[in-house]
């Protein structure tokens, strides 16, 4: 009996330690946003330490990380909302209808997430270029707002609902949006919010996108804004890490609540494939 | 037998299939297609006309010796990545499926560094591998070797500094799809097995590695995938510095093709890529396949 328990005592342990090397850097990252004083060396005197929020104070000063901060969850927010309707609407068709290209249409699906992105950011600028929505809020959004991934997820979980319901619906005269909005989209709750959770983090964190799709600093979305404000001499590292903790906040409190969607979204994506 | 009511194609469907049809064709085809064109000219974004070339980008990149430098580094990065993940993956997972208490709780841990911003991780460590920074200080303790002027800015660390992030910030990733896999293994094989003695490792040998071979090979296609395509951490941390010493493929045609607008340059870079991608996802398919049958 004491043997397993000191087994268990030294699971524990290992896994403590491990949870450590996972954990300190973002410990570095809070302390560091909170500190009063940071050594140019980048560590934390823990003698002269004092809590403050001074650093997040400046931060929603500077118009340079607030704008990016609106746009950020404009675009995420918007981006996680069209994703919701266009991939229902056409997961819905994919997984009930038969027709012709209907098998080509689903092999785009996976295909294209098989596409290296380095091969389309060239033409993907250009593109943009060409239709005049390059550095516009446009840039940042229409590209996104229905996801292989997205469409995938929900052809695959309408598939797996009888369709007895839609049909008897349909006999009694209801119209294709009325048997989507009232039948369809109820019963797909738990997949929607997987997909909400996914698309959301997805483009919060997104950075090489916004990065080469806009040029002007009003645009910058916050993943943009830090890569580029680091090593800038107007802005020290106590502010950048400040604008990091804003950066990682939701992910974590959408991670602290959903964690099971969060890693249910990312196994049926990693298993599609 | 005639389709029933559900599957006829009615008027609203193509409305619904129209946005995905849409963003096919404006973002995903025609970009693939104008990529491919594009690396045959020598289009270049502030002259504005392209003539064609013929084969004279990809000649060119051979012979430009910062390109087969992130050739080669992009190669050092997978293979040195791959499979320290990978295996720590493994093991992280088989560790979490036996008996721990706090069990969800440490997989959330683990898997957290994964679900941060890139960006924000390569800033953390960018401070972190600084100059007196704290990975110094850990070195100083253990008595290793480090050098002076900070991880990032010597040649002979950066690269490796920069795919120890990597290592680090991918395993829960990877632990979490390894972990479902071993979630599917029946556990009757595993009592069946200590009711015969087998040792813990015979085990892991006979029972989990068998059962792992198809996630497994998805793992190692999905991470070099990946790998290859590495660019925010080069952007965030060295700009592909000191002396192209952490140059890679993608950072070379953001280089060259956002940044001085060579385009056509850019592309044919672009395409060699993606054509090493698939060659080497191909390659490993085949591979483990006949190792598996």
């Amino acid at each position: 009996m004491t043997t397993v328990a000191l087994k268990s005592y030294g699971k524990v342990a290992v896994a403590i330690v491990i949870a450590l090397i996972m954990l300190l850097p973002f410990v570095y990252l809070l302390l560091g946003a909170l500190a009063s004083t940071f050594s140019l060396t980048g560590t934390i005197d823990l003698a002269s330490y004092r809590l403050t929020f001074a650093n997040f104070a400046t931060l929603f000063a500077r118009a340079e990380l607030y704008l990016p901060l609106a746009n950020s969850v404009a675009v995420a927010v918007i981006v996680t909302l069209g994703n919701l309707f266009f991939c229902t609407l056409c997961g819905y068709v994919l997984a009930r209808r038969k027709f012709p290209g209907k098998g080509f249409l689903m092999v785009t699906v996976i295909l294209v997430l098989m596409v290296p992105v380095h091969v389309v950011i060239i033409p993907l600028y250009l593109m943009t270029n060409w239709l005049g929505i390059f550095d516009t809020y446009l840039a940042l959004i229409l590209p996104f707002l229905v996801s292989p991934l997205g469409i995938f997820l929900m052809r695959q979980y309408i598939s797996a609902i009888p369709p007895d319901m839609e049909d008897s619906a349909r006999l009694e005269g209801a119209s294709e949006l009325t048997i989507i909005w009232r039948i369809v989209i109820p019963l797909c709750k738990p997949a929607l919010a997987v997909l909400a959770v996914q698309t959301f983090m997805v483009n919060w964190n997104s950075f090489i996108y916004p990065f080469i799709l806009t040029s002007s600093e009003s645009m910058r979305t916050l993943p943009v804004a830090l890569a580029l404000l680091q090593g800038y001499q107007n802005i020290d590292v106590p502010q950048l890490f400040a604008a990091s903790v804003i950066s990682v906040l939701p992910t974590t409190l959408l991670f602290a609540a959903y964690s099971k969607k969060i890693t249910e979204g990312i196994i049926a994506g990693a298993l599609k494939g | 037998m005639p389709p029933n009511s559900t599957q006829r194609l009615r008027f609203p469907d193509y409305f619904f299939l129209s946005p995905w049809v849409i963003t096919l064709i404006l973002f995903w085809l025609f970009p693939i297609v104008a990529s491919l064109f594009l690396s045959f000219t020598d289009y270049r974004l502030l002259s504005g006309s392209y003539s064609f070339v013929g084969f004279d980008n990809f000649a060119q990149l051979f012979r430009d010796a910062a390109f087969t430098k992130a050739i080669s580094n992009t190669f050092i990065f997978t293979i040195g990545t791959l499979p320290f993940t990978t295996c720590f993956a493994i093991l992280l997972a088989t560790f979490l499926n036996g008996r721990l208490p706090f069990k969800t709780f440490f997989q959330s841990v683990y898997f957290f560094p994964s679900m941060v911003s890139l960006v924000v991780v390569a800033l953390i460590f960018t401070s972190l591998y600084a100059r007196g920074g704290y990975i110094q200080l850990l070195c100083g303790l253990v008595g290793a070797p480090y050098p002076q002027e900070g991880f990032l800015f010597s040649t002979a660390t950066a690269l490796a500094a920069v795919m120890a992030m990597d290592i680090w910030m991918a395993t829960g990733y990877y632990m979490l799809l390894f972990l479902a896999a071993l979630q599917s293994i029946p556990n009757e094989l595993y009592e069946a097995a200590r009711l015969d003695g087998a040792s813990a490792w015979r085990q892991f040998r006979v029972i989990t590695l068998p059962h792992l071979k198809p996630m497994l090979l998805f793992i190692v296609v999905l991470n070099s995938i990946k790998s290859f395509q590495i660019f925010v951490e080069v952007f965030v941390m060295t700009k592909g510095g000191p002396l192209n010493s952490t140059n890679t493929m993608v950072y070379f045609v953001y280089e060259e093709g956002l940044q001085k607008f060579n385009i056509g340059y850019g592309a044919a870079a672009a395409n060699i890529l993606f054509a090493v991608i698939a060659l080497v996802s191909w390659l490993e398919l085949k591979l483990i396949k006949d190792k598996t049958a």
